[in-house]
Formats: structure tokens, sequence, C-alpha cells
């Protein structure tokens, strides 16, 4: 285990110097991390311990956690402690600080120029670095001014050639610094080099591992396990945060978890941490306990905007109005112009049955960020409510086309085309949402409904569905329930029989009461008494006495029945035999 | 102010604008008498004029010709000004040193036109009337020029700059290519458009080297052609949309018009090569332009004609999603209702012909059945249509054993009032439904590729009442040659209607690119030849003439209609007329047609070459085909390969060989039932001829058998013919030949009922050797027999047929009492001389020995020692041939 003090030591030094070079996301990143450190009780002052108050109220309600997260057995850490680097420079230190105060002020290209002569390794990054951001700049403007009506326009990043250039150079003969690497690696991806901008950052984050932003990059380029675990990192407390997020990533949810609460054995009361716990949690569907978690966070950090979209989610999935309205007004008037704010405000205004509403601020959001992948699902959600279907199966299918593994999008384009009476076109959508997520019984349950349709009629397929379904642990019941209806269609009473009893069992043990119940029940009796079963017979017929109706005249009727055929007279020679 | 600058995208100005704009402010300075400067005679300035109009016309095209090029074509326009004007032009490009020089410019070219109130234009002056092709041309790009926004103004002058350093260039590194010292975004700006140049040679390349599309996919892939086409007429009225690339604004007009090219060509060559480079083509395009969903189509198609499925339906699906099917398939205007639901049946349509393609037939059933369905919910009758069409397609083509329960599952009202009906029936209730409602849709090429499906369809099946009950109904059980006829014809009725149409059916945008196409023919030659001035009107014309082009769907359809003509007149046994509309095909809609129809045309000359002139000339040609066709996809050569080598083998005595062959034969097929039927039989009939050969007649006639089963099973009328043919000839072979006579007997009535002439002759053979085989007793009637076929054998049979037919006579005769060798020896031995000799060409020793040995007994009845000793040798080096099989086998490599 790394002790803590080593930990802070390191980033602090870490934020000095990432700040130093202008790697403002990376520094808060770090920073965020720092005050993540459980304080040393005898250096903290109150404003930290304030800071960290609320923190453990996660902990204290999910004491079970606990227990898990003292020392783990994990990756044999040898920690290869790596050394930080020395500042160096202080020779070129006038223009340098012109060059980032230039900089700060959004000025890259006047700040490039200032260091246009300067050789040493930092002013040469900063130089570079902000010349690439002085194209990224033209090129957004680009793009808005010469974008046509089919969609983007060719902007690119005029910058690019001639860093690539540079910076191979530079690469070449070994002047590049660790920086220069992850820059290399960002010019690199932008060309469309994955491989080469993978090996550069992989280099980088190896030479100088506190840099959040290099490790971002690194894994936005990890789009299979596979390329996952070909890369060669050297053990560093940071790949665990790195591996962790990664794994988010690639759906491999539990083993992300995992990582996170290690890490949360050293970062105690980093909320980065416990935001990337809820999402885990959410895409394990474990919504209370994420609301919980959101609920804290927002109480530690108020002001937050990053993840709350999914914060939304949760309590419109609960329709938790009143909570949504006031984190939707909260993120108002926090940063409006926010892609996670607008979808918030789409989630409130859907929740409360504006969707028009909601496709605007949708809309809002994707215009802020075109590749927000939740806000196009969400909004083809909310098409599919206004019956607009051919937008709705737009919005889901830009969707997959940003990642072809959301499966939500995916569903979403089965149910829409089985709207409009398409079932068998509906099919391989279905198919390939199961593909991407093959344990939820509702993905199954919708295609067992579809084979159902009057229109295909496949019902032996329809059973293959639901028995998958009841396999994944369908929460809701149907296909348990829907099992027997069919296999009763199809005249096979036995098989019926069983699932009618599973699913009266199921309802029984979540106290379940109604018609499908009553008519498990019904079918049940008058099957045992066919098969003449009397005992399980007569306790079916009894409980249908509950109810009232014309099924407790048919189980009156059943028990007298069975009473007779008990007693040795059949019923059918009673009446031929007047007594 | 977004709609005005959205209009203006229509018409952008480019470099290419800029030197016409150039090259007409010298035709017509302002201010200048009657005959500017360089211009020597009234005629070189009406060249010039006539060169700038065509130029002008041509400028809606989606290339745009390099300053290179508009050089040379000046350098053709000929006379001594060439050079003047080639300077003029580039010094021209030359002041043109900041963006404000080319605001001067445009303000100049107000200039040129003459002033709007001034009724009477001056006699001695040029001016361009306002509203003249040319005027409008300026004021066009004036117009463009004034609403360009300053970046944009920035752009064009960069754009300008990078065309002038070019020539510049150019001229300064002489041979070496310009494009390795412009940097890449030069490069890109430089190009008409950059990507495609490579493409578009190549495609040209392959236009000339390469012919035809599948008759399977002949109706489907019409009907795309069809689907596409008109679509991109009505929508891109509509629209106004336009695609950057490299900066330039192109129309949406341009763009449909430039994809439905594309689309044509991967039809029309479906080869892997063509299909990697233009899926890369289509991946530029697609980042270019994200929302031309259009291009998601095209690369369904290229995947398709490569024969990748899963990027075939996930492109096909993509399609769908984003465009809702409106996109392009505009085919009618939307009815009520129909935008609200987006047109999915299509897409449905679409995936139901893929599935068809890929061999899957019971999905693409089913996908067709949910398509009709969604169809007639949402009243498209036009979809509804090509869905019928397509499934009467599918239904004909595939095996289909059973005939319950492959309609009967799926609900469907059109479909299910048919259950009870055979397959066959079905078929017919299919094109019957889709015919009318293309009828009264004005679908004109469903129509003309349902009239063309109709005929195939009373080609192959006998003419029945659907309902045939009570006396009076009709007991023809014939098919009708007529009818066939008939229906071929009226598919060729669609070429009237668009030679007298063209106006009005020709606004999609890939005419554009004829007038480019067309500009590059004429000038390709020295059209303007200084001596006459009569011709430069004529070759005005020729652009005008162009004008009537006929769209490439339409020519694959009248294409189409001759390979059908050919195939029926196969089936029906006219050999030079299946040749000649073979060669109609070939010849005419070669170039216009998908590369698996030329492929069959191609096929079926080779076959003729084979039957007609021996393996020699088949085996040449063959080579060359190959050379063409077999990176095709699902190509046909290599059956066709396998089908020559097992003739040959047969032929040549060399029966494991042929065994062999006849294995890797049935290898090809698939493996699922009622798929490939037309190989798995041809492997089968293959099989048995082997065994017979080998003499192993029991086997041999177990495997006919159950051939024949299938055959029945999946409704192979015309195959059961030959298969009882050869059922007979397998009894004659086995010395059964009372066995024989009812299955002969039954084939020639199969034949009569099909009009399978030359089959009948065959089958009239064989009966006629069975009947002699009874006894020579029975020889007379044998005669009298073959004579009676004789016509038809002589006049359109193959080699093999006719000597045998020959060998056949020469027998009767000589085991006939009454006839005299002596006497009438020439009746015998011109037969037997025409038998060896075309059986030689054949390399069929077997029978050439047997002519051998009769014309060597025959002339030794008469005396003739020399000639009775040549035939003998002969006789002994094609048995020894025969007996020894040499395994040398020069065309199997």
């Amino acid at each position: 285990m790394v002790s803590k003090e080593s930990c802070r030591n390191e980033i602090r030094t870490a934020i000095g110097q990432l700040s130093e070079r202008c790697l403002h996301s990376a520094a808060k990143w770090a920073g965020e991390q720092l005050v993540g450190i459980e304080q040393d009780p005898s250096n903290s002052t109150p404003s930290n311990t304030r800071f960290q108050r609320g923190s453990s109220s996660i902990r204290r309600r999910f004491s079970t956690n606990e227990s898990i997260t003292t020392p783990q057995p994990s990756v044999g850490f040898s920690q290869a402690a790596t050394p930080l680097p020395e500042e160096d420079e202080v020779i070129d230190g006038d223009l340098y600080h012109l060059a980032k105060s230039y900089f700060n002020c959004r000025e890259y290209r006047r700040a490039s120029h200032v260091l246009r002569d300067q050789m040493s390794k930092k002013s040469v990054f900063l130089r570079c670095y902000s010349l690439y951001l002085a194209g990224e700049k033209r090129k957004e403007e680009e793009m808005i001014e010469l974008e046509g009506s089919l969609g983007k326009s060719d902007a690119i990043n005029r910058e690019l050639v001639s860093l690539e250039r540079e910076l191979s150079a530079l690469k070449r003969t070994g002047e590049i610094d660790s920086f220069g690497l992850y820059l290399y690696g960002v010019v690199l991806k932008e060309k469309g080099n994955e491989t080469l901008a993978r090996a550069s950052l992989v280099e980088s984050v190896n030479s100088y591992p506190w840099n959040w932003n290099a490790w971002s990059e690194l894994q936005s380029l990890c789009t299979s396990i596979e390329i996952l675990n070909s890369l060669n990192l050297s053990n560093h407390w940071m790949k665990e945060f790195f591996l962790a997020s990664a794994y988010q990533e690639l759906r491999m949810h539990t083993e992300s978890l995992a990582k996170y609460e290690y890490l949360q054995g050293i970062f105690s009361f980093s909320n980065y941490i416990q935001a990337q716990t809820a999402k885990a949690q959410y895409s394990l569907r474990e919504f209370d306990q994420v609301e919980i978690m959101f609920e804290d966070l927002l109480r530690n950090d108020p002001y937050r905007v990053e993840d709350m979209d999914l914060y939304s989610n949760v309590l419109y999935a609960k329709e938790a109005c009143a909570a949504l309205s006031y984190l939707a007004h909260k993120v108002f008037l926090t940063d409006k112009y926010r892609p996670e704010s607008c979808c918030i405000i789409g989630n409130y205004y859907s929740l409360k049955g504006q969707h028009e509403k909601a496709v605007m601020y949708f809309r809002r959001a994707l215009k802020l960020n075109k590749k927000y992948l939740s806000a196009w699902t969400l909004m083809g959600h909310e098409y599919v409510e206004m019956k607009n279907t051919p937008a709705a199966i737009d919005a889901y299918r830009r969707a997959v086309d940003i990642n072809p593994c959301d499966y939500r999008a995916w569903y979403g384009l089965g149910q829409a085309y089985e709207m409009m009476g398409m079932p068998f076109y509906a099919l391989h959508y279905f198919r390939k949402s199961i593909f991407f997520l093959p344990n939820d019984s509702r993905l199954w349950i919708a295609m067992a409904k579809c084979y159902q349709t009057e229109q295909i009629y496949m019902l032996e397929e329809a059973i293959k569905c639901y028995k998958r379904a009841v396999s994944c642990t369908d929460t809701e019941g149907i296909a348990l329930n829907q099992l027997a209806k069919l296999h009763q269609k199809l005249g096979r009473d036995e098989e019926a029989a069983v699932y009618f009893e599973k699913d009266v069992e199921r309802m029984d043990s979540e106290g379940l009461e109604g018609p499908n119940m009553l008519e498990a029940l019904v079918f049940l009796a008058t099957h045992f008494k066919t098969h003449k079963k009397f005992e399980e017979a007569e306790v079916y017929c009894t409980r249908i006495l509950d109810y009232s109706g014309p099924e407790k005249e048919k189980a009156k009727s059943l028990l007298r029945g069975i009473r007779m055929e008990k007693t040795g007279f059949p019923s059918m020679d009673m009446e031929h035999f007047p007594l | 102010m977004a709609g005005l600058t959205r209009t203006a995208g229509a018409f952008a100005v480019t470099p290419h604008k800029i030197s016409v704009c150039v090259l007409l402010q010298i035709y017509a300075p302002s201010a200048q008498m009657s005959l500017p400067f360089p211009f020597s005679s009234v005629s070189q300035h009406n060249r010039l004029g006539l060169y700038l109009l065509s130029l002008t016309k041509a400028c809606d095209d989606m290339y745009e010709m390099k300053l290179e090029e508009l050089i040379n074509q000046l350098r053709e326009l000929g006379d001594d000004v060439d050079a003047w004007l080639t300077e003029n032009l580039t010094n021209q490009f030359s002041s043109l040193s900041s963006p404000d020089d080319l605001l001067n410019f445009f303000t100049d070219m107000r200039g040129i036109l003459g002033s709007l109130d001034s009724g009477a234009v001056q006699d001695d002056r040029i001016v361009l009337d306002h509203n003249s092709n040319l005027g409008m041309f300026v004021r066009r790009c004036i117009l463009a020029f004034n609403l360009l926004s300053f970046e944009m103004d920035m752009e064009i002058y960069v754009m300008d700059k990078a065309t002038k350093e070019m020539e510049l260039h150019r001229n300064a590194s002489g041979s070496v290519s310009f494009h390795l010292h412009t940097p890449e975004a030069l490069f890109k700006v430089t190009e008409g458009i950059p990507y495609y140049s490579p493409i578009y040679a190549q495609e040209e390349f392959l236009r000339i080297s390469g012919l035809l599309v599948s008759r399977k996919e002949k109706s489907s892939t019409s009907k795309f052609a069809e689907a596409t086409s008109v679509a991109s007429a009505s929508s891109s009225k509509v629209e106004d949309t336009r695609v950057d690339e490299s900066l330039f604004l192109r129309t949406n007009l341009q763009i449909q018009g430039f994809l439905m090219e594309k689309a044509d060509a991967i039809e029309a060559h479906g080869n892997s090569f063509f299909s990697s480079s233009i899926e890369s083509f289509l991946e530029q395009l697609q980042n270019l332009a994200p929302e031309l969903h259009r291009v998601h189509f095209l690369r369904y198609l290229n995947k398709l004609h490569s024969d990748d499925y899963f990027a075939a339906l996930d492109n096909l699906l993509r399609y769908f999603d984003y465009s809702a099917g409106t996109e392009g398939f505009d085919l009618v205007p939307p009815s009520t209702g129909c935008s609200m639901h987006g047109r999915y049946e299509i897409g449905l349509l679409c995936l139901g012909m893929m599935h068809f393609r890929f061999g899957h037939p019971n999905l693409a059933l089913e996908v067709l059945t949910e398509a009709v369905r969604v169809s007639q919910q949402l009243s498209n009758d036009t979809c509804l249509a090509y869905t019928l069409a397509a499934m009467s397609n599918l239904l004909s083509e595939m095996g289909i054993a059973s005939t319950t329960s492959v309609l009967g599952a799926s609900y469907s009202p059109v479909t299910s009032t048919a259950s009870s009906l055979s397959v066959q029936q079905r078929v017919y209730i299919l094109l019957k439904e889709s015919l009318r409602r293309a009828d009264t849709l004005k679908l004109k090429r469903l129509v003309a590729s349902n009239h063309l499906a109709m005929a195939k369809f009373e080609l192959m099946h006998v003419q029945r009442p659907l309902l045939s009950f009570g006396p009076k109904a009709s007991m023809r059980h014939k098919t009708c040659p007529i009818s066939v006829c008939k229906e071929i014809r009226l598919s060729a009725h669609l070429i009237s209607d668009f030679s007298s149409e063209s106006s009005k059916m020709t606004i999609d945008g890939s005419l554009s690119s004829v007038w480019l196409k067309d500009l590059q023919k004429p000038w390709s030659q020295p059209v303007y030849s200084r001596e006459s001035s009569s011709r430069n009107n004529s070759t005005f014309f020729k652009f005008c003439d162009h004008l009537v082009s006929i769209p490439g769907s339409v020519s694959q359809i009248i294409g189409a209609s001759y390979l059908i003509r050919a195939t029926s007149w196969e089936l029906y046994g006219s050999a030079p007329m299946a040749r000649m509309n073979t060669l109609v095909y070939a010849t005419l809609f070669g170039d216009s047609s998908s590369s698996s129809d030329a492929e069959l045309a191609y096929l079926k000359l080779i076959q003729h070459l084979a039957l007609y002139k021996g393996y020699k000339d088949a085996f040449a040609a063959l080579k060359i085909a190959e050379e063409k066709f077999l990176t095709v996809s699902k190509s046909k050569i290599l059956l066709l390969k396998l089908q020559l080598l097992h003739e040959h083998a047969l032929h040549r005595g060399n029966l494991k060989l042929a065994q062999r062959i006849c294995n890797e034969l049935g290898g090809l097929a698939s493996t699922t039932m009622g798929v490939d039927m037309e190989l798995k039989v041809e492997a089968s009939l293959r099989e048995a001829r082997t065994l017979l050969a080998a003499k192993q007649y029991s086997q041999a006639a177990n495997t006919a058998h159950s051939l024949f089963c299938t055959c029945h099973k999946f409704n192979l009328q015309i195959e059961k013919a030959s298969v009882l043919l050869l059922l007979a000839e397998i009894h004659k072979m086995a010395g059964n030949a009372v066995m024989g006579l009812p299955y002969a007997l039954a084939s020639i009535s199969f034949c009569q009922s099909f009009n399978l002439d030359l089959l009948k002759a065959s089958a009239t053979l064989t009966l006629a050797e069975l009947w002699r085989g009874l006894g020579s007793n029975h020889s007379k009637r044998a005669l009298d027999l073959l004579h009676g076929a004789f016509p038809m054998i002589l006049g359109h049979g193959g080699l093999e047929l006719r000597a045998r037919a020959y060998i056949f006579e020469a027998n009767c005769y000589l085991s006939d009492p009454s006839f005299s060798v002596s006497t009438d020896s020439d009746t015998v031995l011109d037969s037997l001389r025409q038998a060896s000799d075309e059986l030689q060409a054949l390399e069929y020793h077997e029978l050439t020995a047997e002519a051998l040995y009769l014309m060597a007994m025959v002339y030794d009845k008469l005396g003739r020692p020399e000639e009775r000793e040549e035939a003998a040798a002969l006789f002994k080096k094609h048995i020894t041939a025969l007996e020894i099989p040499q395994d040398v086998e020069p065309n199997m490599a």
C-alpha cells in the first residue's frame, strides 16, 4: 500500500508542475485528489476538516463496504517510485511568465510567439501547446462559419502538421519531456494515427504519471480490453485510477468498482472517486445506493455539475419529481450552458410530461456537445413519447453511431420499429441490444413480445426468449406469466402448470395480488383436478375462494366435483343415476 | 439571411468559373468594336463563343475542369489565337494578387453585360444579352460573388492563388507531377474534386474493359436504379442542401447525380478491387458530409456487391434509420400521413432483396411479407408494387419444396388469398398485381421489368387456367411463345417512353455530368477544324443531341430483354437467334450493364462456341472472359469452366477426370435446401452422364431417377424433360430398348408442351435409335423419325447432335438390306465424313472411331483400299486415344 503521505507529497509537487505548464484541467483533477486524501490530524486546519466533514456519511450507511476496503492483496504493488523531475529551468523565466499570462488570457498565438526562440523543454511545450490550442480555437470557429446543412465541414486544426513535424523531430533527438510526449500523443490521435498516439501517451504516463489529461487521452484510445491489456504501463497508483476508469468504459463494472474501492483506502474523501463509483453502481442499476451517493456528493460540493446528469436520470427513474426540480434549478443557477445542465433540465421537463420543452433542452445540450451520448438517447425517448418515430429513430441511430455499445439506443430503435408495426425489422435491433447486455431481462422480454406479435407469431422463439428472461431474474415477473400462458396456448398443460406454479410462488413471496394471480390459481386448480391431483387442486380452489367474482363460483363447483370424485363417485356417473 | 446564403450555395464561385469569366471578358470585351483584338475572323470568334457556351452548360457538373485541362482544350480549339488566349488567361490570374483585385474583377464583369433598358442592341458592339446563356452565367457569377462573406472571399482568393501557382509550377518543373510539390492542402483545392479523380479515371478504364448484372439480380437491381433515379429528381427540386468539399460548394442536384453514377458504377464493376477503392472514397465523402445519408446507401450497395453481409446489413439499416427512407426515394409525392411515418417500408423491401441475394430465401420472404403489410398500412402503393415484384422474383427463383406453409404462416391480405394455390400460381398472381399497380402508378421501369418477369414466367410455365373446373375449362397444356414475345416487346416500349419524354425525365443531376463527358468526347479530336465552318454547326447539335440521353437503368432493362430473348431462343432451340441476341446485347448494352449481366452474355457466347465450334475456340474465349470476370463476386465463370472441362473429359473418355470435375461442380452449390437448385440439378445430371459413360447403367439410372424426383419436387419442368431423355439414353445404352421407349416418348411430350424444339429433336433421335435397337426390321420407322427431325437437328443442333444423327442415318442405311452400298455410297459417305470432321473438333474419340470404322467398312466394300487404310489408321488413332486418356490438360491451368 502506498503511504498517504507520499501520495500527498507527489500530488502537491505535480500540481505545481501542471499549472506551471498551463495544464489546468489536469491540475484541477490532481487538486481534487489531493484534498481527497485523509488529512493528517496534526496539520489540519479547521477549514480542511470542515471541507471533509460530511463525506463519511456514505461509509457510515454502507458499513459493509468498510470491510472490503481494508488492504487488498491487489496488484503486486512494487511501487517503482517514479522520481519527480526537478524543475530545472529558471533561465527563461521572464518571457515564460509573460507567455503564461497570455495563455491564461486565452491569447494563444501571442503566447507561442513570445516563446518562439526559447529552447528549454518547458518553453517548447508551452509554445507547442498554445499553438495547438490556437489551432483548435480557429477550427471551432471555422466549423461554425463553414457549416453546411449536410453537417460538418472539413475544418481541421491547421497547426497539426507543423506540430507533428516539430514534435517528432524532438522525439527523435530525445529532447522531449513527458509533457511533450503527451502533446505529441494528442496530435497523433487527432491525425488518426492511434497506434503511435497510444505509444507516445504510454511513454508519457510512464515517465510522468501525474498528468491525468494524458491518462484520459490514453483511455479514450483503449476501445477494447485487448488493447488495454496490451499496454505496457509501469506500476503507479495513478495506473489504478486509469484502470478503474478504463474498465468502466469497457462495461466491466465490477472490476471497476473493485479498483475504486481500493483507491478509496487512500483517497477516502475524493469526490471524483465517489462520483465514479456512483456511475458504476448506476450501470448495475443500484438506484437507491446511487441516489444516496449523489446526495452526499452534492452536500460536499454543492456547485458541482459534472456527472449530475446521471443523478437526474436516477431521480427520473425513481420519479422523484421534487428532488429533480430542486436539482434542475440548482444547476441552472450554477451554469445553465453546460451540456449536463441542459440534460438535467430536459429530464425535468420530461418527467413533467412537457416533451417539446424537454426536446428543446436536449437539443441545446447537443449543440454544446455533439457527442453527448445520453442526450441523444434521451431525446429519442422524448420523440417516442411525442409519437414522432422517424425523429426518434434518427436520434437513437446517432447515439449508436457515437458508441455502438449503447444498448439503450439499440433497444430504443427496436421499440420504435415495433411501434410502427415492423416487428421483424425491429428484431434485429433487439438482438443488437441483447448482444451488448445479455443479462437484462427487460431486453429479452421485449424481444419475446416482438416474436409474439400477430404478424410474426413465432411462439417457440418467444418462449426461448422468456426462458432467458427468467434466468436473468426478471424482477417484474412478466416472463413467468407469459411462459405459462404461451404453453397453455400451445396446449402444453404440464409446462404451463409448472410456470404458473412458479409464478404463484413469486407473487406470494412479493405479496402481490391481482388478475394474474387469480388466473394462475384457476388454471392450476382445474389442471390438478383433471389430473386427479386432488390435494393440490383443493389448495388452489380454497385460495380462489378468497376472491370475489365468477371465479369464486367456479372454484366452488370445482371443489364440489373434487369431493365427489374423492368419495369414489365419478361425477359423470352421478348424473346418470339419479338418486 | 440563412435562406439567402443557402440558395447561393446552389452556385458557387470557383477558380474554374473565374477562368471562364476571364475568357468571357476576352470574348466580349466591354466597349469594343465588332471584332475584338486577337480574332482574325468572325467564325473564329464564334467558335470561342460556342466553346464558352458549352463550358457554361457543363458548369453544373460535379467535376470542374482543372486549369491545365482548360488550357489544353483551348489549344485544341486550334487557330493561332490559342497561345494568346492561354497567356492572357494566366496573366489575368496572376494579376489577381489580392482579394481586393477579385472584387474589382467582378465589378468589371458587369461591364460586359448589356444594359437592361437598351432594347435594341447596337450592331457593331458585342454585348452579352442579360437573358442569354452566357449573360445568365455572368450574372450568376456576379451574384454568387456578392453573396460571399468576408471569410469565403478569402478562401476563393487562396484557391485562386493555388490554381495559379499550380500552373506556374507545372511550367517550371516540366514533366514532374506537380502533386508532389504542392502541399496537400493546395492539392486538395486545385483538383476539382480532390478525391474523385483517381477513381474517376479508373471508372473510365473499367468502363472500357468491362461489360455487364446477373439474370437473378436483374429485376431487383433495376428497381434500385429506378428508385434512386426518380427519387433524386424530385428531391433535388425541394432541397437546396449543399455539401462542402474542400471548400467548393456543390448543389444537391450535382451530388445526387454524382452518387447515382457511382451506384451504377458499383453495379457495373462488382469486383473486389473496385469495391475497396470506392469504399475508401465513400468513407471520405461521409466524413466530409455526415448528413448526406445517401452515402450510407451507396456503401450498402457496394458491400452488397462485394458479398460482405454484415457490413451491408449495417449500412442498409443505418441509411434507413437516418433518412427514414425519404432521402433519395421520393418516388411519389408524399401522400397524407406519410411524412409522419417515414418510408421504412422501402427499407424492408431493400432488406428483403438483400437477404435474397445472400441466399436466405425464408428470411427474405418474411421481410418482404412485412414490407407488403406496412406498405398497405401506409398506403404506399409504389412500394407495394415493387415489393410484390420482388416477392414474385424471389418465389420464382428459389426452389420451394412444399407449396404450403411458405406464405401461409405470415399474415398478409395479398399473399394469403393465394394460400391454397401452388407457388407458380402465386408467382403469377403477384406479378399480375404488381404489374397492375405499376401501370396505374405509371412506374415505367417497373412495368418494363415486370413484363420481362412475365416473359420469363411464360417461358417456363405451362399455361393453365388458375381455376379449372367444368367442361368448358380450356385444357391447353402448352407454353405460349407468342405471349413470351409479347411480354418482351411490351417491356421494350420503355425506351420509346424515354426518347419522347426526355425533357421531363432527365432532371436528375447525372445529366449535367453527361455534359462534361460529351464535351470531352468531341474535344479529344480536333472538331473545330479550320476549313469547314459548317461542321461547327453539326458538332453543336451533337451537344444538344445528348440531352436525349437514356438513363442507365432504362438501357439496363432493355438490355435484359435481349438477354431473355437469347435465353428463350436457347430453350426454343434456335442457336443462331440466341447467338444474335446475345451479340446485340454485348455490343449495344455492354457498357451500361452490370457486371453479372455482362458475364451472363459472355457465358452464353462461350457455350455457343463450345457446342458449335469445338473446345479449342471455347477455351480460348474462356480465357478472355476469365481475366475479365473472375474477380467479380459470385462469378459464374468457374462454373462454366467446370462444365466445359467435364464435357471435354467425357468426350475424350477421361472418366476419372470427369468424375472429379463433377464432384467439384456439386461442391459449388450451397447446402441450404431450395437454394442453388439449377446448380444442384446440373451437378447430378452430369454425374449420371459420367456414370453412363462408365457403363454403370443401374447406378446411372438410380441417379437420374432421384434427380427426376427432385425436379418434380421443385417444379423444374424443363429440367424434367432432359432428365427423361437421359433415362431413355441410359436404357438405350444398357440395351434395354423397350424400357427406354416410354421415357423417350414422355420426354418428347414434355418438350412439346414447353415448345423445346431442339430438345425434342434430340429426343426424337434417341427414340429412333431405340426403335432400331428393337431390331433391324424397325429401321424404316427409325429412319422416318430421324428424317422428320433432321431439319431441326441440322439447322440448329450442336456438333455432337448432328454427328450422332449422321452416324445413325448411315447405320440405318447400311443395315437396310434393300440399300446397296455400291450404287448409293455417297449418301452414306458424305454423312460419315461430315460426322467424323465435326466429332474431331469435339475430340469425341468414341463416336469418331465409330464413324471412321463405318467409313472404312464402306470403302472396303467399294474396293477403295487406299481410303480404307486411311480411315482405319485414323480409327486406330482415336481408339488408342480413348484407351489411354492423356492427362495433358493445357487449359486446366
